[in-house]
């Protein structure tokens, strides 16, 4: 049962990495590497605000996850936008975000020292008994915070103009235009949205666990790998997508050891994308008849 | 009173010219064609019309309000729709969805509001009421739930007929509205077309069937590698012999 415990921590942590790298994505149509150093940086901002200046929980919080939102725009505005006016291509803007993720996580390196920090300070978190399982208060709010997320962004998504409307830049961004949607403030939107997002998910991952500066690209890549799995388009099969992700990791553990945990993380990308490419719940667009 | 003037368009790619010193007015309403064979620069005046490609020279103006180096967004704002050739939708959201994108001026499409919900309820309910007039008005009211990709390929064009609609424009700039549909659907559009004259809209469309054009264009405009060579009313052009022989057929 702690397996399936862990698992469901770990695929929550996952969905919501998934879900907040797929609004980044599917906006800005490429692969946006700095994603992961924003989601770095969220955490440094978290460890900044608790442990250096000492605010409180939800001050520090707060204040992080608007921090990274920020960043995130800025990102967009001074390098992206710029570039997407340009009409650059993908490989254009994934080479650029993969030079920028290298100089935000270096510079990480340099002012906070590569070794592990514990945003939760010193002490050992007392663990609860789940079905039989321990977890700790912050595992447990990770899984309750992914729900919540996960059930306000479907919300937002379906059933407001702005969802509608954001949907519709990620689908054809030309064809959004010309109805008089205006293209860059959604992509800053996203950008916003997808920030603040990662900058949750980091605070509490480093609340459980610490972090690094590499901590952005692992979790950024497991993110991406329930993207696939889920379908980049859904918001149920990203959830479902981490979920899976995460108990397929932790009980393929029980069985064939800890050093195997990434090789089945990848070992499910190539499944789905070999036998499943749209995820889960893709739909792949049927040609109309005529 | 003009919808749409531009002068001495210009525009090339690459060294060769798509539309070269291009001047037109198109009126205020009425129903204008653009003909011409493939490759003539019809497409790539819209384009430029509708501030998708930047002019290499020249002006637009719709109305007084010059509007050459505007983007898209601002000139679709300013009352200027259109459709693609290639019939471009939001295929994986439903058919009420893709016209309210269009809706414009909507409160909730703010972030803040969308997640506090200040006073977006009522709008969001006069904008569906608005979109479903357009989609009575194209005849797609009972399939406004339904996926827009799901559609057939003539209700898809009844369907970018009403997105333009919504978006409350004066001037719809249409790029092969009856292409590739059934004949039935042919009519219909058609007969929509006509109806919209009747409330004051200014229609400009791209076509390459013959027989529409004829049916409810009150002038036509023929273009040939990048540059108007003919252009009045369809009964006095189409019959020019070299017209019908080289781009008619």
């Amino acid at each position: 049962m702690q397996f399936v415990v862990n698992g469901l921590v770990t695929g929550a942590a996952y969905a919501l990495v998934a879900l907040s790298f797929s609004v980044v994505f599917r906006v800005g149509r490429f692969f946006n590497f700095t994603h992961a150093a924003v989601f770095t940086w969220a955490g440094y901002f978290g460890y900044l605000c608790w442990t250096i200046l000492g605010l409180s929980l939800w001050a520090g919080a707060l204040l992080s996850v608007c921090l990274s939102a920020v960043l995130g725009v800025l990102l967009e505005l001074s390098v992206y936008m710029p570039l997407h006016r340009r009409r650059a291509s993908g490989v254009v803007l994934l080479l650029v975000s993969l030079g920028l993720y290298t100089i935000m996580q270096n510079t990480i390196s340099m002012l906070f020292g590569d070794e592990i920090k514990r945003l939760s300070g010193n002490t050992v978190a007392e663990g609860l008994s789940v079905w039989g399982a321990r977890a700790t208060r912050i595992q447990l709010a990770i899984v309750i915070i992914c729900v919540v997320v996960f059930v306000a962004f479907g919300i937002l998504l379906r059933l407001s103009p702005f969802g509608t409307r954001l949907r519709a830049v990620a689908d054809d961004p030309d064809l959004a235009a010309i109805q008089g949607v205006q293209v860059h403030r959604f992509r800053l939107a996203a950008s916003a949205l997808g920030s603040g997002l990662a900058a949750v998910v980091s605070l509490l991952m480093g609340l459980d666990v610490g972090i690094t500066p590499t901590v952005g690209l692992n979790a950024l890549m497991m993110g991406v790998v329930a993207v696939i799995a889920g379908g980049v388009d859904s918001t149920p099969g990203i959830f479902l997508g981490g979920i899976l992700l995460g108990l397929a990791q932790h009980l393929g553990v029980w069985k064939i050891g800890t050093q195997w945990q990434d090789a089945i993380a990848f070992a499910v990308l190539i499944l789905f994308l070999v036998l499943r490419p749209q995820g889960f719940f893709g739909k792949p667009l049927r040609k109309a008849a005529v | 009173m003009n919808a749409f003037r531009c002068q001495k368009l210009s525009k090339s790619f690459d060294g060769v010219h798509a539309i070269d010193g291009v001047t037109l007015e198109f009126p205020a309403s009425g129903i204008t064609a653009i003909i011409g064979p493939n490759g003539a620069g019809k497409t790539t005046l819209l384009n430029v019309l509708t501030g998708f490609l930047r002019p290499k020279a020249g002006r637009c103006f719709l109305g007084e309000r010059e509007t050459t180096h505007l983007p898209p967004h601002r000139i679709a704002r300013l009352g200027v729709a259109r459709t693609f050739q290639d019939l471009r939708l939001i295929g994986q959201v439903s058919v009420l969805d893709n016209v309210l994108v269009a809706r414009p001026h909507q409160r909730g499409e703010r972030l803040l509001p969308a997640l506090l919900r200040f006073g977006v309820a009522d709008e969001e309910a006069c904008n569906r009421d608005e979109a479903m007039r357009w989609l009575r008005f194209v005849g797609l009211e009972k399939k406004a739930e339904d996926l827009a990709g799901e559609m057939s390929y003539g209700q898809q064009k009844l369907l970018t007929l009403a997105v333009c609609l919504a978006t409350e424009a004066r001037v719809l700039l249409l790029d092969e509205p009856v292409a590739g549909v059934h004949p039935e659907m042919v009519s219909r559009i058609l007969c929509l077309l006509r109806e919209l004259k009747k409330q004051g809209k200014a229609i400009v469309f791209i076509e390459h069937d013959m027989a529409a054009v004829r049916q409810v264009a009150e002038s036509v405009i023929v273009m040939d590698e990048g540059k108007v060579i003919a252009q009045g009313q369809p009964a006095e052009v189409l019959e020019r012999p070299e017209i019908m022989e080289a781009y008619v057929g």
